[in-house]
């Protein structure tokens, strides 16, 4: 059989002109519907198929850039912003963006109350209020409007989330049924007006994306984008080196270091705001020790973070050691915390925790994490901590974090949109009104703490927001049964040849417009 | 009606209504463990961060606010309407991901199974030929490693070989991007709708990407079939009716041809019914290493996502192939075997 195929394979393979192969996994992607898809590769998509009025500078993602709004204005009050749409934006089908458009998205995305709903809940948008909130103007104006405690700069960053991406309503109500408002076609297709739009999209096997022809400042480089789902990573890397695919994406350090000698392919790293923290549930109540502050002390002087970070992750994390990622403004890059026994054991003692202290900890069953959690299975037990480790399915393990069954968790965070609010409502607020914060789930309250967040979301001067998170990131390094550790980057392989590959710190900033091959 | 006529009539609604029973026994096993899973499935659809509200809701939308035996009799009910569901890990109705992922896994296995079948058959036959000779201890080696050589180690090693370094074989997937995307693959079997094409070049781009993981798929099978023919052969070979052949001076290609093989034929073709139906469900490993996309890693991604659905959509036609591929071999085999009549 492979006698035969010598005749008719080519000898050398490649990718075909003008259409850029990427190597990932898509197994994770569920709906190409903004309002419904919330995972890393369907918002990688939705950046290049859809606009949102706003949108972070690619190269600056702290400053934002118009982009379906030519301008805005915030309201004297700070609860409503209006926005001006740019005069020639239009959709991929050639239909003009008007303000009915953002209306209905908008609205859509709320009262459709999928995964990334929460994002703009933030704003107090419920399926009840919504249609009050938003006002069209005139022909090229519309008014957005909240009652919740939300600054316009927050506000302005929540509506760079993918969820706020605006669609096409004539386009995307032609293909409704019933009263799914075009859900079940847009898991499959699109109707937006970013660089490219959806030719193709079959689950677990591949998304073809082809340049929209009226997309913002001319077409893309490139006419057609081939993301292949590729779940192997070892055949990731294959791929990559014998040219059938232009990029892989996710391989391990393996793979990136077994390509280090190929001088036909390039690694770049990108800052990612991925984050990896220890937590201690102190609501579980099978185990007196977690609600001890001394243990949470002890644990920061317990983990061999530049161990971990240079033998286990090799490249793909660095020592961080606060929730904002670094290049998030306000992130808090100092990191006091490094291994040490001594110091750890010292803390116990003086707490009174005698050693021959159990603790399970549930880890995700794939890598690295379960490596990490044997480095610290190894550091705990010289201060006399038995840490039990539980690998388990990601799904198995929310199900259990959220039913707050756990004694401690190894896990990662990323933010939902571009904001500091977005991570500091997770870590630094407890609010106890059945929101699951992760300081919920840590059984961490902290009244002062969360007023603090929730004064700072609303804080108008952008100088003073950063000195507010500042400090709620460090009362977080010192006294929470946080313990954060490393902040992931993303390493990405390219065929040498390809150009203005870009990617940002959030896990929706992939740009393909500018590629070139 | 003539009595002839009435028996297979009876025999046939009695193999319905086994297949029936066994396909609703195994529905409700997968459906009971798919619930008792310690996984959230509305929280897996959601994410974590999802709000409260959205997670109330998804979890009505999947049906989980009522118990188990009661949305069991709900989606029975909806099955017997020809309704699958939607999978919540692909977005799609199950119908349709299955329409897509079934017959890539069937062209998958139905071309390794030939591959094994022959090649395996003919290793048995040269094997029991010399028991213990130096052929005989070639052939079982060869067919313990087919056997015991992980199926994704040996894909990635076959790949960088044949693939990466050679390139004697296609790569990845089912075609090369050139094709992929711009040929219809209305049937799913990749050789057909290329065939069908027309498009120069297609059809053999196909075949390139089959090789490797058809061989890879046949190593183990191959394996398989090759021991059991030998055994089989082997334990007729000993019987006394052989021994009276030869005593009365009979070639042995006579011996195996005229008595061996009729003889052993019902337990063969057993064996490499067996071998096609576990190929059918269990090529998960070589269709993640060559991202093939079958039944096999449509079903693995549902089982991680508690995709209850899509996992009793893709258990249901996996079982209706071992029913059906059974309920043939049978039937084949009291045909072949007076015995059994």
């Amino acid at each position: 059989m492979l006698g035969v195929l010598i005749a008719v394979v080519p000898a050398q393979a490649a990718s075909p002109p003008g259409v850029l192969v990427i190597a990932q996994s898509l197994d994770d992607l569920v709906s190409l519907d903004p309002a419904e898809g919330f995972e890393l590769s369907s918002v990688q998509t939705f950046t290049n198929v859809y606009q949102r009025l706003v949108q972070p500078d690619p190269d600056h993602p702290a400053s934002l850039l118009p982009a379906l709004a030519s301008r805005w204005q915030a309201d004297p009050g700070a609860r409503s912003l209006t926005f001006e749409l740019a005069a020639d934006a239009r959709f991929a089908g050639g239909n003009p963006v008007r303000p009915e458009d953002v209306i209905f998205s908008l609205s859509r995305a709320v009262k459709l109350n999928r995964a990334p709903v929460f994002i703009l809940n933030e704003l107090g948008w419920n399926a009840g209020n919504v249609d009050g909130a938003l006002r069209k103007i005139d022909a090229r104006h519309v008014r957005l409007s909240w009652d919740a405690p939300v600054g316009p700069a927050l506000a302005l960053n929540i509506l760079t989330a993918p969820v706020a991406s605006i669609l096409d309503t004539r386009e995307t109500l032609a293909h409704a049924v019933g009263e799914d408002l075009g859900n079940a076609w847009l898991r499959a297709h699109s109707a937006g007006s970013g660089p490219f739009k959806i030719r193709r999209y079959i689950p677990h096997e591949a998304l073809v994306l082809d340049a929209n022809p009226n997309a913002p400042g001319g077409a893309p480089r490139l006419q057609t984008i081939v993301i292949k789902n590729v779940t192997d990573a070892a055949t990731r890397r294959l791929l990559v080196a014998v040219g059938d695919a232009d990029i892989a994406r996710d391989l391990g350090p393996d793979q990136i270091a077994a390509l280090g000698q190929d001088s036909q392919v390039e690694t770049l790293v990108f800052p990612s705001a991925m984050i990896d923290y220890l937590m201690f549930n102190t609501a579980n109540p099978d185990n007196a020790a977690l609600r001890n502050p001394a243990l949470w002390e002890a644990a920061r002087w317990l983990i061999d973070y530049d161990g971990i970070a240079a033998k286990l992750l090799r490249g793909e994390y660095f020592v961080h050691q606060a929730f904002l990622a670094q290049g998030f403004p306000g992130g808090l890059a100092a990191t006091p915390y490094h291994l040490d026994i001594a110091k750890a054991r010292s803390i116990l003692a003086a707490a009174g925790i005698e050693p021959g202290l159990r603790i399970t900890l549930d880890v995700i069953n794939q890598p690295p994490y379960g490596d990490i959690a044997l480095s610290l299975q190894a550091s705990f037990a010289q201060a006399g901590i038995t840490l039990e480790i539980v690998p388990e399915l990601a799904g198995e393990l929310y199900t259990k974090i959220r039913a707050r069954n756990e004694q401690a968790v190894w896990l990662y965070w990323v933010p939902d949109y571009f904001d500091a609010n977005s991570t500091a409502s997770a870590f630094a607020a407890n609010r106890e009104d059945g929101t699951k914060t992760l300081a919920w789930r840590a059984g961490w309250r902290i009244p002062a703490l969360s007023a603090a967040t929730a004064a700072a979301a609303t804080e108008t001067d952008p100088a003073t927001r950063i000195e507010d998170y500042l400090a709620i990131q460090r009362e977080v390094q010192q006294r929470s049964p946080f313990v954060i550790a490393f902040q992931a980057r993303n390493e990405v392989v390219l065929r040498k040849g390809i150009h203005g590959y870009r990617e940002g710190l959030d896990a929706d900033m992939v740009y393909y417009d500018r590629i070139s091959k | 009606m003539s009595r002839a006529f009435k028996l297979p009539l009876a025999t046939l609604a009695r193999g319905l209504l086994t297949m029936a029973t066994t396909l609703a026994c195994l529905l409700l096993v997968t459906f009971a463990l798919s619930s008792l899973t310690p996984i959230d499935p509305a929280l897996r659809a959601l994410g974590d961060h999802a709000s409260a509200s959205a997670y109330t809701e998804m979890r009505h939308r999947l049906g989980l606010d009522a118990p188990w035996p009661q949305r069991f009799a709900r989606y029975t009910g909806r099955l017997l309407h020809g309704d699958l569901g939607i999978a919540e890990s692909t977005g799609q109705p199950v119908a349709e991901d299955l329409r897509h992922v079934f017959p890539a896994t069937l062209e998958l296995a139905t071309l390794a199974m030939l591959v094994s079948a022959i090649a395996g058959l003919a290793l048995g036959l040269l094997s029991a030929w010399r028991p213990r000779g130096v052929l005989d201890g070639v052939v079982r080696i060869v067919s313990l490693f087919g056997s015991s050589l992980p199926a994704f180690w040996l894909g990635l090693v076959a790949l960088y070989f044949f693939y990466a370094r050679l390139h004697w074989a296609g790569g990845p997937g089912r075609l090369d991007d050139a094709y992929e995307y711009t040929l219809d693959l209305d049937s799913g079997f990749v050789l057909l709708d290329t065939w069908r094409s027309g498009v120069p070049g297609a059809f053999a781009n196909a075949w390139a990407h089959l090789a490797l993981p058809v061989l890879v798929l046949a190593a183990y099978a191959v394996g398989q079939v090759t021991r059991m023919t030998r055994a089989a052969l082997l334990s007729e070979a000993g019987k006394e009716y052989v021994t009276l052949a030869r005593a009365k001076g009979a070639r042995p290609a006579r011996i195996l041809v005229h008595h061996l093989l009729p003889n052993t034929r019902g337990l063969i073709l057993t064996v490499l019914a067996l071998t096609y139906a576990s190929l059918l469900e269990g090529a998960v490993l070589v269709e993640t290493v060559f991202a093939w996309p079958g039944v096999g890693r449509y079903l693995t991604t549902a089982l991680l996502a508690a995709d209850t659905a899509a996992i009793l959509g893709a258990t249901l036609v996996i079982g209706c192939s071992f029913v059906v591929i059974n309920g043939l071999t049978d039937a084949l085999v009291r045909a072949l075997d007076p015995r059994l009549r």
